[in-house]
Order: C-alpha cells, then sequence, then structure tokens
C-alpha cells in the first residue's frame, strides 16, 4: 500500500517536472536568444555587421547647475544627477573640495562628468553605442565596481538585472536537472542517453579540472 | 509538420543530454561573476609561493607574443596569455588555465624570473571560461591550444542552445494539452523581458 502511494508521487512528480521543464523553457526562451546571440557577438568581435566601437557617438555638453557644498560624495553626486534627470550605474567617483568626477552609465550609454562646484559648471562627455553595442553591454552588465568590488551595484535597475541574470542562471540549471529525471523515465527507449550525458560531463571536466593538472 | 515530432524530440533529447553539464558550468558561472564579493567568502584565492628561476637567454628579437610563449615553454608554464607589458627593463604577462592564474615578470638586463601563482578554485574557473575568449586582446587570444578549442566548444556551445530553445518550442507547439498554458509562460517572458529592457534603456 505504501509502495503504490510512493508510486502515485513519483508519477505526480515526475508530471510536474515535465511541465515546469516545459513551461520554464518558454518563459526564457527570449533571454536565452538574447545571451546566446550577444555570447556570440562579444565572442567574434571581428564581424563586421556588428561592430559598434568604431560607430559610437561621442558628444560634449555643458551645463550650468547649483550644488550646495558641504554634502558627502554620494549626496553630491545624488544632486547633480537629479539635476540632470539622469539615472544610471555611478563608477569612478572622485571627489576634491573644488570639483566632482564621476561616470554614469547604463548599457550602449556612457556618461563621464565633470562638475566644478565653484563655477557651477558641469561638463558631460557622452558615449552612445549602436545597437549591437547595447547587445553586447546587455551581456556584461552587472554594476560590477571594478575600483572597488565590494561596493556592489547602486543602481537599482542594475540590481534588477542582476537578480533577472541570477534567476535566468538558476532556471537553466533546473532545466538540466529536470531533462535528467525525464530521461532516467524513458531511458529504456533512449539507451545513448547515459553515453550522451557521460561524454558532456567529460567535455566540462576535461576543460575545467584536467587541463590545469596536464 | 508533425511527422517530424520524433526525429526532432530524439534530437531534442540527446542534445539536450551531451549540452547539459555545460549548461550548468555556465551559469553557475554566471552566478560567480554576479556575486565576486560572496565568492571571496566561500572560496577565497590561494596565493601560491613565488618561484625566482634564471634565463639562459631571452628571444628578445621576434614579436612580444612570440617572446612570451618561448620564455613559458622554457618555464614548463602552460596557458593562455591575456596579454603582454614589456618595456625597456622588463617584460610581464599574466598566462591563465582555468582556476590557475600566473604572472612571469621577466627582467631583460639580467634574464631574472620571478612567477607569482595563485589558486582560483574552481568556481572562478567557471567564469574564466565563461569569459573566453571574449572581446579584450583579440590580436593575441587564442594562443594557446586550450583557448583555441575552448573557443570551438563555446560556440557549438551556443549554436546548439539555440537548436534546444527552437525545438523545445517546436515539440511544445503539437502538445495540445501543454498550448494554452505554454502560451502563458511565453507571453509573461515577453513582458518580463520587454519591461526589463525598458527599465535599462529608458
Amino acid at each position: 500500500m505504501k509502495s503504490m502511494k510512493y508510486l502515485v508521487f513519483l508519477k505526480g512528480l515526475a508530471h510536474w517536472n515535465r511541465r515546469l521543464h516545459i513551461h520554464i523553457g518558454l518563459f526564457l526562451l527570449l533571454f536565452i536568444w538574447l545571451f546566446s546571440f550577444s555570447g556570440l557577438l562579444l565572442n567574434h568581435s571581428s564581424w563586421d555587421f556588428a561592430s559598434f566601437w568604431e560607430q559610437k557617438k561621442e558628444t560634449k555638453t555643458i551645463t550650468n547647475i547649483s550644488v550646495p557644498k558641504g554634502l558627502d560624495s554620494l549626496q553630491t553626486v545624488k544632486r547633480i544627477m537629479l539635476n540632470l534627470n539622469i539615472s544610471g550605474e555611478i563608477s569612478n567617483l572622485k571627489m576634491t573640495p573644488d570639483s566632482v568626477d564621476f561616470r554614469v552609465s547604463v548599457p550602449g550609454h556612457i556618461r563621464n562628468l565633470h562638475v566644478d562646484l565653484n563655477k557651477g559648471i558641469c561638463v558631460q562627455n557622452e558615449m552612445r553605442y549602436n545597437f549591437w553595442g547595447k547587445i553586447k553591454t546587455l551581456h556584461t552588465f552587472n554594476g560590477a565596481n571594478r575600483e572597488n568590488p565590494a561596493l556592489g551595484a547602486n543602481w537599482l535597475v542594475s540590481r534588477i538585472w542582476i537578480f533577472s541574470m541570477d534567476g535566468i542562471a538558476i532556471g537553466l540549471i533546473y532545466l538540466c536537472i529536470s531533462s535528467w529525471i525525464m530521461w532516467y523515465n524513458i531511458r529504456e527507449n533512449y539507451r545513448w542517453g547515459t553515453i550522451v550525458l557521460i561524454t558532456g560531463f567529460a567535455v566540462v571536466i576535461y576543460f575545467l579540472f584536467i587541463l590545469g593538472m596536464l | 509538420m508533425k511527422k517530424y515530432f520524433p526525429h526532432v524530440r530524439t534530437l531534442h533529447l540527446y542534445i539536450g543530454l551531451f549540452l547539459s553539464p555545460l549548461i550548468i558550468i555556465f551559469s553557475i558561472s554566471v552566478l560567480v561573476l554576479n556575486h565576486t564579493e560572496f565568492l571571496k567568502q566561500v572560496s577565497p584565492v590561494k596565493v601560491l609561493p613565488d618561484i625566482q628561476t634564471h634565463l639562459d637567454s631571452i628571444p628578445n628579437d621576434t614579436s612580444d607574443l612570440v617572446t612570451a610563449k618561448l620564455i613559458i615553454a622554457k618555464l614548463g608554464i602552460k596557458g593562455e596569455i591575456e596579454y603582454i607589458q614589456r618595456n625597456a627593463d622588463q617584460i610581464s604577462f599574466p598566462v591563465s588555465l582555468p582556476g590557475l592564474r600566473s604572472i612571469v615578470k621577466v627582467d631583460r638586463h639580467t634574464n631574472e624570473v620571478l612567477i607569482t601563482q595563485q589558486n582560483e578554485g574552481s568556481l572562478r574557473a567557471t567564469g574564466y571560461l565563461h569569459k573566453m575568449p571574449g572581446p579584450h586582446n583579440v590580436k593575441i587570444r587564442g594562443n594557446s591550444q586550450l583557448i583555441k578549442n575552448w573557443a570551438f566548444w563555446a560556440d557549438t556551445f551556443v549554436y546548439l542552445l539555440i537548436f534546444l530553445s527552437a525545438s523545445g518550442t517546436f515539440l511544445w507547439y503539437f502538445l495540445k494539452a501543454e498550448r494554452s498554458m505554454g502560451t502563458y509562460a511565453i507571453i509573461l517572458g515577453v513582458i518580463s523581458f520587454t519591461c526589463l529592457l525598458f527599465l535599462l534603456f529608458k
């Protein structure tokens, strides 16, 4: 009786595993295509159609700005960004009593700002990438601060994007594990599965562990 | 189209099984690259003792890459040379294998060599493979057999992943019982994707 219940439970689990495999896979479809395509672009910089660095647009604008003195660097930067109505990931922040320099980035759009606090002048050097540049930077954009990694992402949208990338990664891991369970249930009909799976693991083990020992 | 269903299903199953360990490695590497500070706590980088040695001669009359390759061949170090810095006094370059990073510094006057190494662990190794070959230092990238082979696998991986997602969609289309729920999943995915891009680019 107990084993019967267990079998029913296993069958139910297999049913839901299959459904989740299908629906999570469909949900992730566009994300998989985005990261696959951008990954190819990053690994093939020589593809002319996707060149972006040479085609980037650079502009320089000078605006008047009033920033109260006596604020700390982060408050100053936030006040400047509010005045300029811009948002993005802040990095490369350097502040002196007379000026503040920082960078504001969103995928495909980088602003380097210099604000003269005495004269109330803000110089913005902007760099805009084309469509391909934006696609490429989406793949690598994780708000990581190279100068101080401990700071992490400081823009809410970066945090949401990182959270989404983590979710996609976990979703993909689930798709893999669920596929093993699905195959195991029908392994009699797909006898090459064991060899194929072992071959896949062998490739990973070779690159990850064996190469370092050779 | 339905006549292709059994063939597509077989291909989807076998290619999926083959690719699954690679997908897991790429997925783990995403978590590794996104959470470097957490990684520092759970898997700190181990700095290995420095190695000091001496070379008989340095082939200074060739390109930087050839010089660096000859140096690591003499030193018995294997891996991908990431970039090369050279001035009148010194030539230095990092050499990487997944999980092991060495920095070689050669004094061009005395031929003295200093090798600093760090064991970065298996988790960072996944991050390293994820980033290779990548868009940087394209002129010298693939200077080791490791990265030449990996570049092939990375491309194959992506093409097969695209096939898997397309074939999965094809298979779902013929499952009548899952059609409505699957449509909702696609719509939800499209909405999430669009909203995220809107937030990033607005």
